[in-house]
This record gives C-alpha cells, structure tokens and sequence, in this order.
C-alpha cells in the first residue's frame, strides 16, 4: 500500500538566480529561504498534494543554472513528467535566454513532456518584461504561462497544483482509449499526451 | 486478536526507543521469518507501515529499529522468499531518502551498501527503483550543505549508494540496465564532481591514500568508485562510460590544464579490463576530432592527455587498431598543418608538437616490429610531390619527417641496424629527392637546420651504436653508412658539423674498443666507415682544412700499409702484413680529435663541442636483445616486401593494413592478447632457430637480394641526380676493381656507395 495514487516528476530550470530554489522552498517546506548558496547539480525534494480526493506525490529536481552543470541536469530531463522554465521578470537577460532553454528541453527532455514557463519575482517593482511579452513567449512554444513571487507565496502552491491537476487529468485521459496518438499541445484545449513510458502508476 | 506477525514485529520496538532494537524479540521474530517464510511479505509490509507512520511523526528512532530489524531479516532470510519482502525494504529507502534529515538519508544508503547490495536474490524484480535511487544518490554527491561535515557527510553517503547499486546491478543482467545513459550521465558526473572537488583543483600533487582515508573523503571514494564502475565495462559499455567523462571534462573547462584530465584517465586506464583499454584512447582521439573547432589551447591539452595514456594502450593494442590510432594522430597532423597559416599559427605548432609526442610515446611501448610497421606506415603517407610543392605540403612532409624520427628515435637503437630495411630506407630516400629543391643542392633550409640539430646526435647514436654490434654482416655496415652519408648530405650544414665529426669519432672509439668482441674485419669495416664520412663531408660543407686533413689520414694509412682500414669493406681481409692481434693502429692513420677541432677553427667555426669528449654510453647490452636484433632482420624482409608499386614514384603505396573494416577490428579484439602473445613468442622462437640452422653465408644471401636491387636502382637514381649538382669533380667508378673471391662479394650486388661515391675510392 503506497500513500499515494499518482507519483509526478517535474523538473525546473532556468538560469541560475530566478528563484527556482525558493519557489521549491516555498512550496514544500513553506518558506522563504534567506542567503542560501547556489544549487549545484540538483536538489530534491518531495511533496504530497491531494486533488479530487486523491493523493499525488510530487517528485521535484531542481537544477543548477550553471552551465557547467549542464552535463547532470540534462540528465535529469528525460525522465520528467513537467518541466517548470523559470525566468526573473525584473533580469532581461534571464528571458534572452529561454531560446537556449527551450533548445536543451528539446534536445533532452521527452517529446510531451509538459512545460510551463514562470515569470518569477512579480514583488519587485523593476519589472523588465512585461507580463504580456512572457505570455506571447509562452503561447508561441506551446507553454503554460504564470508569473510567481516565491518571496510572497504568490502563486507558487497554485503552480504545482496545476501541475498536479494536469498530469492527473491526462492519465485519466489516456486510460480512456486514443485514436489521435499525435502529440498535440494546446494551451486552451488541454490536449497534451502524455508517453506511456514517462509516467507511473502506482498502486 | 491481532495476527501473530504483527505482534511479533511490535515486540522489537522498545517502549523509549533509545533502548534499541529488543534482542530477544527480534530472535523470535526472525525465527518465525526463517519457519514461516510464507508470512515475510507480510512482516515487511507491516514494518513498512509502521516505519512511514514513525516518520510522519517524526519519531525517528523508531524509524532507525524498524531499518535495523528488516536489515537483520534481509540478512538472515533465504534467497527465494526474499522476492516481496525486498520490495518493502526498497520501499522504506526511498522514504528515508525522500526525507529532507541528512541522518535518514544516511541510514538508507549505509542499508543499501551494506545489506542489499551484497544479498543473492534468486529472483529479482524488474521494476525497481533504480531510477530514483541512482537520481537521488547523484543528486546527494552535490550536495551544498552550509556545514561542511555534512556536507561531507550526505556526498559520502551519496557516492556510497551510487556504488552499492553499481555492486548490485552490474552482476545481476536481468535488473535494468545500469549502464544506459540515462544512468551512466549521472553516476559519472558525480563521481567526478566529487574527485575534482579535492587537490587535483587546487594544484596539489596526488598522493596515495592513507589507509582508512578513503572512508573519510569523498574525492577517495569516489575515486575507488569510479575505478570499480570502469573495471566492470564490458566493451559494448566503454563508451557508455566515457561519454559522460569527456562531457563534464569539456563543461567544467578541465582540459587546460590538463592535471585533473590526465588524473582521470589515468584512473581509467589502469582499472578498466585490459583488453579494451584502445577503446579509450579511440574515444579520445574522437574527442579530438569532435574538437576540431575548439582552441588549439585545448586541442593541445587533449593531445596532451592522450599522450601521457596512451603508453598504457601500446601494450595491449595489435594489428589494426595500432594504425588506426597512428592514422588518427597524422589526420590530426594534417588537419593542423593546413591551419597553421591562420591567426594563432604559434598555438596551432603547439599541437603539432602534442601530436608528434603522442605518436612516440605510443610507439615507445610498441614491440620493435611494430615501429619499423609504423616508420613505413608513416612513410607512406608522406606526401610526395615532384615539383616544389605548396607551402603546406612542405609542411606536412617536415611534420611526417618529423614523426618518424620521433618515431624512430624510440626505436631499441640496438637493433636499429639490422631492422633497418632496405624497403624502409626507399621510401625515404624517394622523399629526399623531393623534400626541397634547396636540399638537392646540399643547402640546408633553416627548420632542416633546426630539425638537425635537434635530432641528428640522437640518431647518430643509434646508428653508431649498431655498427658496434658484433653480428654485424658487411651489409649491415654497408647499410649504416649509406645511411649516414645519406644524412650528411641531405642534413650536414655548419651547425651541425661537430655532431658530424663526432659522430665519426665515435665510430673509430668502436672499432678501437677492445672491450668489444667484434673481429678484426669488423674493427677495419668500421675504420673504413670513419674515413670515409670524413672524405665526403667536406664535399657537402666546404671546409678546406677539414678536406685537406682527410686527405693526410687517407695517405698516411695507404703509406703504412694498412690499405683494409680503407674501403671496400670484406667479410675477410688478406692483410699483407697482420698486424699482431691486439697492436695499436699507429697515430698518424687515425682521425684525430684535435686535429678535427683545430680544422673547425682554421674555418672559423665553434670547435667547443669536439674537443669535449663525448663518448655515449651504450644503453642495452646487445646480448640482451640479440633475439630482437635476429627477430628484426628478418620480419622486415618478410613482412615487407617491397612492391612495385611503391619504388614507382607517384603512386602512393598502400598497405593492407590500412584496410580495417570493423570486422577486422572485432577480430582483433577478440583475439586474447595472451593467444597473441604466445604466437608471438612462438614465432620468434622458430626464427631463432631458423638462424641457427642457417649457414652465415646463407642468412646472408637471404638478406641481400631482390630488396637491394631495387634500393640500389633508387640510390644510383637520387645520386646521380645529386651528382650533377656538386660541384666536386667526379671520376669514372673503377668497379672493376673488385677482385674478392669471397662467395658473399659474388652474390650481392656491387656495394651501393662505390658506385654513389667513387672519388672516394680512387685512393
Ligand atoms: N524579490 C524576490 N527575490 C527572490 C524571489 N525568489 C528568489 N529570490 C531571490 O533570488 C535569489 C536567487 O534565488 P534562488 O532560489 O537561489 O535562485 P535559483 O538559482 O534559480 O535557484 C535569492 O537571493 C533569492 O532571495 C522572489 O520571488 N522575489
Ligand atoms: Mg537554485
């Protein structure tokens, strides 16, 4: 008897220093967490959520940004279920650089993996990308888009939860059976299929 | 009433859990496990529940007992009924793991090293959580910890659980696969990250480990990891492995410098099974080629490693995989030359140099044969153009030139006479009539000055040093001094003159030895050597003294009748008067050593170096290698047979070796290097016999014929072009003068140099 009904795997990157620590921290241990150093090659962490009564088990490998890491932390993309792109709404450079992210998903990580682009640091009043413009970004690459504060736990239990609310809703999905097995993201249709192998079900 | 079992596993627990596991009752519990094995699933799910209940509440010492009694039951429990009750077990690791106290972390990888990685399971479970554990486990070597004893603390544990499901998968074919990528990408980086870690980084030297140290720090451990992961590669897995090296070596910039890089495959090569250790260094020699764009700084580092392993590879390599690295390193050679007019050129003859010391040091650790193989091989990938060639071909040629010396010069300089065939020597007096126009003139371009001086004594040496060898036929004598002549023309220019000069003392120090067991026909050959290269080097660089100062030692020996330290050499002189064993050459018929510096001087030239006396020590005892020396002589002239093809300038030889086809490849692989071995020596020992069998007269003839003619065909070729050249008057060649009776003189052919030469035998 497990305590759980589904196990997800979701992954974050981004550049060092967007805040993909502290939205972990703030989701699972519920905190903010003040001058802790630079992740290096991933930290782990576990979370349960429960969604329409049932239990889900959030495995969550967050990354290091360091480019010299990247060897490990590909490593780490194949087997994720969800990969959360986070970026600083207040540092241009940290959303020049998704184009270079979205490559080594690509590359890396399963070909229906679910994306979510996160604009984070929404706290801070120097803003440099404008919520729309990460919203185009995230509609053009077929990504989910939210803007969070790990700082002011805005909207990082709702990110997860979605998360978890999505990969639920498309094993449901796929139990039933499929005639259309293509792939076929759409923000609004909710369609993204989910590979048999990339996803475990456990009793 | 609750079943029996359960009762059971609580009576383990202790009512304060700091008193421990309850012994007796955990006796009784596994007593009951070992008479009703049917009920151990259900004793594992239980404790499995209870250990999950204890950890939400976060009563961990109840966690630690319930750990310690399914260690104890894991242990004691027989093969078959184990099936269900690990999946409990493996369960409960991953909750410890799954938990953010370094402590729990640490106690499920101490259970998974220490007990389940050393349990047979008779069936084992496909779907495991390998997966997780091997994340996981990689994902604790990076650990950040603010504390750096627990950071010390969680990495060990880490490296720890990586190596106890290595232990545990790498025997076991029916559990995943350990070495697919998904794994081995990251299992090796962490391992890595955590050897880095230590004072390879920080510029220390290494130093072996104190006993029980390997314990205490990650960088040992993870290096007794990564020894044990490579030791168990099978072939198909090498490059599993090695992917992820190169990979974390290039993102963590640790190729320049290199110390840490070469520490690695030093690593590698020592531990990983013998027999693949060439698929090493052709996954690095791809490296390099998959480098081609990056800096010549690190292409240069990358050479530099594989220069400092692959000594290592030699010894196991054979057949075609030798080419094919050697190949690989004058593609590379090629590839940088035709950059090496573009910006960085400096940088870019850096390479070049990494290349060509590669190539020696991996010939260096090649049975003799197999250089003599790679000079030839090397040889036939020189360029050979008629006219002057462009700017880049003269370059190659002069790095190919260059190689093979390197090549040659770790050659066993023993043998290097006898093994020095004729079919080698063609090739590459074809390339002396093409190196450079400059050079037919018998002026010596600047980097032939500088590839001279650099390399001549060293060869030199070699050379003499054969002409000391007691087995010594009259051809191989022959041979040495065309050689030498050879090089004098081709090379002899004012800075290397004392080389030169030297070089002929040393000769005459030979045949004077009386430590040596050579016989007195070899003593007057090797006099007659002398004199002879005194002769002709004046002609190449004019020096009147030095040509005058010929000319009296030359009288001076025809006056005294002792007309056999002359050319031409014979098996055996008919000396008119014998001069009574053991009597010292008067002083006047030899070449003296002041008198040649004093010449230097009268000319205006540095004359420090002849006066220093520079006798150099034999290196090998030529008893020792009398077996190589026989061994060489007669593979080159077997192996080598000198086709046609190539003694036609302008068509490229080609050498069946070159062909390797992957089935080739596998071949050799498979091939034990012990059944090699043993052939090897079997072979020799069937050649030794053979010599012995022999007459000398024989092993003469044998070794003289066909291969001669056409070196000969080739020598007359390039000396009568050269002839033309010098401006020194030549007199018809009184060939008719030879009036041996000796069988030998009758089978092989008219000695090359009298005919290339014959001024010098007008005396
Ligand atoms: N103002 C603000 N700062 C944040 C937020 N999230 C993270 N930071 C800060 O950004 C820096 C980097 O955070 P970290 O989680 O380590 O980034 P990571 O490298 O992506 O893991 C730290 O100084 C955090 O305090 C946020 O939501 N708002
Ligand atoms: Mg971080």
């Amino acid at each position: 008897m497990e305590d759980y009904k589904f196990l997800f795997k979701v992954v974050l990157v981004g550049n060092a220093g967007v805040g993909k620590t502290c939205l972990v921290r703030r989701f699972t241990q519920g905190i903010f967490p003040p001058g802790q150093g630079a992740t290096i090659g991933v930290d782990f962490m576990i979370k349960t959520v429960e969604i329409d009564n049932e239990k889900i088990k959030l495995q969550i490998w967050d990354t290091a940004g360091q480019e010299r890491f990247r060897s490990i932390t590909q490593s780490y993309y194949r087997s994720a279920h969800a990969l959360i792109l986070v970026y600083d709404i207040s540092c241009q450079p940290t959303f020049d650089c998704l184009p270079d992210w979205l490559r080594e998903i690509e590359e890396y990580a399963s070909q229906n993996v679910l994306r979510i682009l996160v604009g984070n640091k929404v706290d801070r009043e120097d803003r440099e990308i404008p919520a729309q413009v990460g919203e185009d970004f995230a509609q053009r690459h077929s990504m989910y888009y939210l803007e969070t504060s790990a700082k002011e736990a805005h909207n990082v239990e709702n990110l997860f939860l979605q998360i978890a609310a999505e990969l639920m809703e498309q094993m449901r999905f796929k139990e039933l059976p499929r005639y259309e097995q293509e792939q076929a993201h759409s923000i609004n249709g909710r369609t993204t299929a989910i590979g048999d192998s990339c996803c475990s079900r456990l009793s | 009433m609750r079943p029996r079992y359960k009762r059971l596993v609580d009576n383990i627990f202790p009512p304060n859990p700091q008193d421990g596991l309850v012994k007796n009752n955990m006796e009784q519990l596994t007593f009951y496990s070992l008479s009703s094995p049917e009920k151990l699933d259900r004793i594992g799910e239980y404790l499995y529940q209870r250990a999950c209940r204890d950890l939400s509440r976060k009563r961990n010492g109840f966690v630690l007992i319930a750990m310690e009694a399914m260690d104890q039951l894991l242990v004691a429990c027989h093969a078959q009924t184990l099936n269900l009750f690990v999946e409990s077990f493996l369960k409960i690791v991953q909750k410890l793991l799954e938990s953010t106290e370094p402590d729990l972390q640490v106690l499920a990888t101490q259970s998974v090293i220490v007990r389940f990685a050393n349990i047979e399971e008779d069936t084992p479970s496909y779907h495991r959580r390998y997966d997780f554990f091997v994340s996981k486990f990689s994902s604790m070597c990076h650990n950040n910890h603010g504390d750096d004893a627990t950071k010390d603390m969680i990495r060990l544990a880490g490296i720890r659980g990586l190596q106890g499901v290595i232990r545990k998968t790498v025997s076991d074919d029916l559990v995943e696969n350990i070495w697919e990528p998904v794994h081995m990408d990251k299992i090796v980086p962490s391992l890595l990250y955590n050897m880095q870690d230590s004072r390879y980084l920080k510029g220390m030297e290494p130093h072996s480990p104190e006993p029980g140290e390997e314990k205490n720090s990650p960088p040992q451990l993870a290096e007794t990891c990564i020894r044990e992961l490579v030791g168990r590669a099978s072939f198909g897995h090498v490059r599993s492995v090695l992917k992820p090296v190169l990979k974390h070596l290039d993102l963590h910039n640790l190729w320049a410098p290199n110390q840490f890089a070469i520490h690695t495959f030093r690593i590698i090569m020592f531990s990983i099974q013998s027999q693949y250790s060439y698929a090493v260094v052709e996954s690095l020699m791809l490296h390099l080629d998959e480098n081609s764009k990056a800096e010549p700084k690190i292409r240069t580092s990358i050479a530099d490693v594989l220069s400092k392993i692959i000594a290592i590879a030699a010894e196991e390599s054979v057949g075609p995989s030798v080419l094919e690295i050697i190949n690989s390193l004058l593609t590379q050679l090629r590839t940088s030359v035709g950059r090496e007019r573009e910006p960085g050129g400096g940088e870019e003859h850096a390479y070049q140099e990494a290349l060509i010391n590669a190539l020696g040091e991996f010939a260096a650790h090649l049975p003799d044969y197999q250089k003599i193989e790679i000079m030839m091989f090397i040889m036939s990938k020189v360029p050979y153009i008629k006219q002057q060639g462009g700017m880049d071909d003269n370059l190659l040629q002069h790095m190919l030139l260059k190689s093979l010396l390197t090549v040659g010069r770790r050659y066993n300089s023993v043998s290097m006479n006898t093994t020095f065939p004729a079919s080698f020597l063609e090739p590459l007096m074809r390339m002396s009539v093409v190196r450079d126009p400059d050079l037919r003139l018998l002026k010596c371009s600047r980097p032939d000055a500088i590839f001279a001086r650099k390399y001549v004594p060293e060869l030199f040496h070699c050379l003499v040093e054969g002409l000391r060898l007691e087995n010594n036929t009259v051809d191989n004598v022959e041979a040495v001094y065309t050689t030498l002549a050879l090089i004098a023309i081709e090379l002899a220019c004012d800075d290397v003159l004392p080389d030169f000069l030297n070089m002929i003392l040393d000769i005459q120090t030979g045949a004077l030895d009386k430590t040596t067991g050579l016989t007195a026909a070899q003593r007057y050959s090797l006099h007659a050597v002398a004199i002879s290269l005194l002769v002709l080097l004046p002609h190449v660089v004019i020096i009147s003294p030095l040509s005058e100062y010929a000319e009296k030692v030359v009288a001076a020996r025809q006056e005294q009748d002792l007309s056999h330290l002359l050319p031409e050499l014979l098996v055996g002189y008919e000396v008119s008067q014998p001069p009574p064993p053991g009597s010292p050459v008067p002083q006047a018929a030899l070449i003296d050593r002041q008198a040649l510096a004093d010449c230097l001087k009268d000319a205006g030239l540095d004359s420090q170096h002849i006066t220093s006396t520079n006798v150099v020590p034999h290196r090998h005892s030529w008893v020792e290698s009398a077996g190589v020396t026989l061994k060489g002589s007669v593979t080159d002239l077997t192996n080598m047979e000198l086709d046609s093809a190539s003694s036609t300038p302008g068509i490229q030889r080609k050498y069946p070796e070159e062909e390797l086809t992957f089935e080739a490849m596998k071949r050799v692989l498979a091939e034990s290097s012990v059944v090699k071995r043993e052939a090897e020596a079997l072979r020799q020992k069937q050649l030794n016999e053979a010599f012995r069998a022999t007459t000398f007269s024989e092993l003469i003839t044998n070794n003289t014929t066909s291969e001669e003619e056409s070196l000969q065909t080739k020598l007359n070729e390039l000396f009568s072009r050269m002839a033309s050249g010098l401006s020194t008057p030549m007199t018809p060649s009184p060939a008719s003068s030879h009036s041996s009776t000796h069988k030998h003189q009758q089978t092989a052919p008219v000695p090359v140099y009298e005919l290339l030469f014959p001024e010098l035998f007008a005396y």
